[in-house]
């Protein structure tokens, strides 16, 4: 870590490093971003192959919220949410505990079904499709959890845990196969193929979440959601994971949504970040721009808040939102924003802003930013 | 062994006695399966005024330390031994159980991380909070209800007149650890300590809690020990870190020392397993391996495993923390040298 002299927030130098970015470590294909590739950088919103893969449009999701009066009021968690996803490209989410981070995790992969919107993969409906189109959606699609311990059955031996989804989808016939399908597996993510005979509780937080990745990869699925797939974990083993995923998705070139409330991890691993406050999307683009650039006052307070690297920046100027994010049960009107936004006017508690490209930008080859304010862009 | 030097260097205070001296801490925790040695060998000092950062991941001893000093582990099955331990010139080491509860809440107090399980959900707020004075200073309820009130105030909630009447439940996270860090502060005691105080928190929250800890060690003058995961929370608040690994501390220093050129592999290796929202791309490099079992450390240096200085005497001999050339700061590795003078 070197101590940087530049201040965090919009600074330092130019837009992410593309082939400039000395990489650390192994200088194989499999080192993360910024490796050197003929069609320019991976890092921009425009990986290899950008074809999108996973496309939400419109997603809304309530909950009935407790026994209270009546039973009527309803949790928002998510509020008509527009994104999509590529192959090769990891999307980060962020946002703040209850923005409806997981739960559009679990709308993307299909474990919920949306109020209305729809969230399509390959032109298939992952909501409503059924029989043999659903079968393949969930080979297509896979999750990992956040907590390593609870996401796996304590009475099964690993390669039982990780061969699971192979017996559902038939992908391995016989025990041999069945075996070294999961010896592969576990070797993918690190694991020693000699452990496959050994249960959850013999590993350690790390581990158990490797084994939760060769899991969620035993289908060969093409979009793999990660729902803080670290926040669980040490922070020495944090880098351990975060490493993992960031190989693997170069090797396989899968499409990874990670979804956690670290800004600084997602920052690293992701190629465009989706900012999220109480159900809607505040802002999305590549991370450069948005982690540099911040065009929405939420996502310019919340990079605020991230600590300091050294205590020479203490002083640093910093917007500190006052209170907690409001009630996704009774969110406030217009933009959800306005209550704790330092620029709000009449219009913002009025009228909601649509996730547009602020004025203030300049169209640019690297793709372009979305931001929902009536002043996006306003310092 | 260095708590003059230092509280002299940074206590604003420095004519109050110190708000923590511990020498020599030893935990171990008896079960089925062996012994554990929790906590080994540990010395803090805190200045008043002063905030110290405990650093370590889970399992390292941290919180152990806290409660040990605190006198709140159970006596069954846990062994506590040290050479001293003195809280604003009270010395815990010879008290009995009775002295050291009465000296809690008034002298020092503690702060925990779940807000939540630390609250009685069926009590409001002010009853809650007013049960301190009513206990230690033997307040009549409604004499009490009014200064739980004004210390709603003092840690910043909105409507403190209103809101004591409330119960747990109706506040957010943020809030709660305000009232909990509320109730702590009650008394004025001069040592407070944080266990992990802002890790179940959201960062918007955080910063806000951090800045009212900042600000209540200033205002009241009381030494702080924090304990905490997070580098960002060190580099945000502490005036000194304390870094420990598997129940031991294997460095200490000023934040911007232990930042700058750590002494301890162990720390540098934290620091750079750490993304650098700054400087992002690089690859990150964690730290090989897995964190220790305290019931099977490795051979002489419980770090060695993992380690990128390791040479064959740290496999055999454990390193005796040890002074180094800048006063006040301290390391245990046999290559303290080397790691201090190296880029991180």
């Amino acid at each position: 870590m070197p101590p940087s002299d530049h201040p965090a927030g919009p600074g330092p130098a130019s837009a992410d490093p593309a082939g400039s970015t000395p990489v650390v470590g192994t200088p194989t294909a499999l080192s993360v971003s910024a490796g050197p590739n003929t069609s320019g950088p991976l890092t921009a919103d425009s990986p290899a192959n950008g074809e999108p893969l996973l496309v939400a449009t419109g997603v809304r999701k309530t909950y009935r919220a407790g026994r209270g009066l009546g039973g009527r009021s309803r949790v928002h968690a998510v509020d008509g949410v527009d994104l999509t996803v590529s192959a090769g490209e990891t999307l980060g989410v962020v946002g703040e505990s209850g923005c409806g981070k997981s739960t559009l995790a679990r709308l993307l992969v299909g474990l919920e079904r949306p109020d209305s919107g729809q969230v399509r993969y390959a032109g298939l409906d992952v909501g409503t499709a059924r029989g043999v189109r659903r079968r393949e959606l969930r080979r297509a699609v896979q999750m990992v959890f956040q907590d390593p311990v609870a996401s796996l059955n304590p009475r099964m031996p690993i390669l039982d845990v990780v061969a699971e989804p192979l017996d559902v989808h038939r992908l391995a016939r016989g025990a041999t196969a069945r075996r070294d399908r999961v010896a592969e597996l576990l070797e993918m993510v690190g694991l020693s193929p000699d452990m496959m005979r050994r249960f959850p509780h013999e590993f350690s937080g790390g581990q158990r979440q490797r084994i939760g990745i060769a899991r969620a990869l035993a289908t060969e699925p093409r979009v793999v959601v990660c729902d803080e797939p670290v926040s669980a974990l040490d922070v020495s083993v944090q880098a351990q994971v975060v490493n993992l995923l960031a190989e693997l998705q170069q090797r396989l070139g899968i499409a990874l949504v990670f979804i956690a409330h670290d800004l600084g991890v997602v920052r690293h691993v992701s190629h465009r970040v989706a900012v999220m406050y109480l159900g809607r999307l505040a802002e999305l683009g590549p991370a450069a721009t948005v982690y540099q650039d911040p065009a929405h006052p939420y996502t310019r307070a919340l990079l605020g808040s991230v600590p300091v690297r050294h205590p020479r920046e203490r002083g640093r100027e910093r917007i500190v939102l006052a209170g907690d994010p409001p009630s996704p049960v009774d969110p406030p009107s217009g933009c959800r924003f306005h209550t704790r936004c330092p620029i709000a006017q009449d219009v913002c508690g009025r009228d909601a802003p649509a996730l547009l490209v602020p004025e203030s930008d300049t169209p640019t080859a690297a793709g372009q930013r979305l931001a929902a304010c009536h002043f996006a862009g306003t310092p | 062994m260095t708590s003059g030097v230092e509280s002299q260097r940074r206590s604003p205070d420095a004519d109050l006695p110190a708000a923590l001296r511990v020498r020599s801490l030893d935990v171990t925790f008896t079960g089925r399966r062996g012994t554990v040695p929790a906590v080994r060998g540990v010395d803090l000092d805190i200045a008043a005024g002063e905030v110290l950062v405990l650093l370590g991941e889970s399992g390292s001893g941290k919180s152990v330390t806290a409660r040990a000093v605190m006198g709140l582990l159970d006596p069954g099955g846990v062994r506590v031994s040290s050479e001293q331990i003195r809280v604003a010139g009270h010395d815990l080491t010879s008290a009995d159980p009775e002295q050291v509860r009465k000296l809690r809440g008034q002298t020092m107090a503690l702060v925990f991380q779940d807000a939540l399980s630390a609250l009685n959900p069926v009590l409001s707020i002010g009853d809650q909070l007013g049960e301190v004075f009513r206990l230690h200073r033997g307040l009549s309820r409604r004499a009490a209800r009014t200064e739980a009130a004004e210390l709603l105030r003092l840690v910043g909630i909105p409507a403190p007149d209103r809101r004591v009447r409330d119960y747990p439940h109706q506040f957010s996270g943020g809030m709660r650890q305000r009232i909990l860090i509320a109730m702590a502060v009650a008394l004025g005691p001069r040592l407070l300590i944080a266990d992990e105080p802002t890790t179940a928190l959201d960062v918007t929250v955080q910063a806000q809690i951090l800045q009212l800890v900042d600000r209540l060690r200033r205002e009241l003058g009381m030494g702080v020990l924090l304990i905490t995961h997070d580098l960002g929370v060190a580099a945000e608040i502490a005036d000194r870190v304390a870094v420990m690994y598997a129940g031991r501390i294997v460095e200490t220093g000023t934040v911007a020392e232990v930042l700058d050129g750590p002494a301890h592999p162990y720390t540098a290796a934290l620091l750079r397993s750490v993304p650098d929202l700054a400087q992002p791309g690089d690859r990150l490099r964690p730290i090989p391996g897995s964190p220790p079992n305290l019931l099977a450390l490795p051979t002489g240096c419980a770090f060695h495993p993992r380690c990128d200085r390791v040479t064959e005497e740290c496999t055999v001999t454990r390193p005796e923390r040890r002074p180094l050339a800048v006063p006040g700061r301290t390391a245990a590795c046999h290559h303290a040298e080397e790691a201090v003078d190296a880029p991180v």
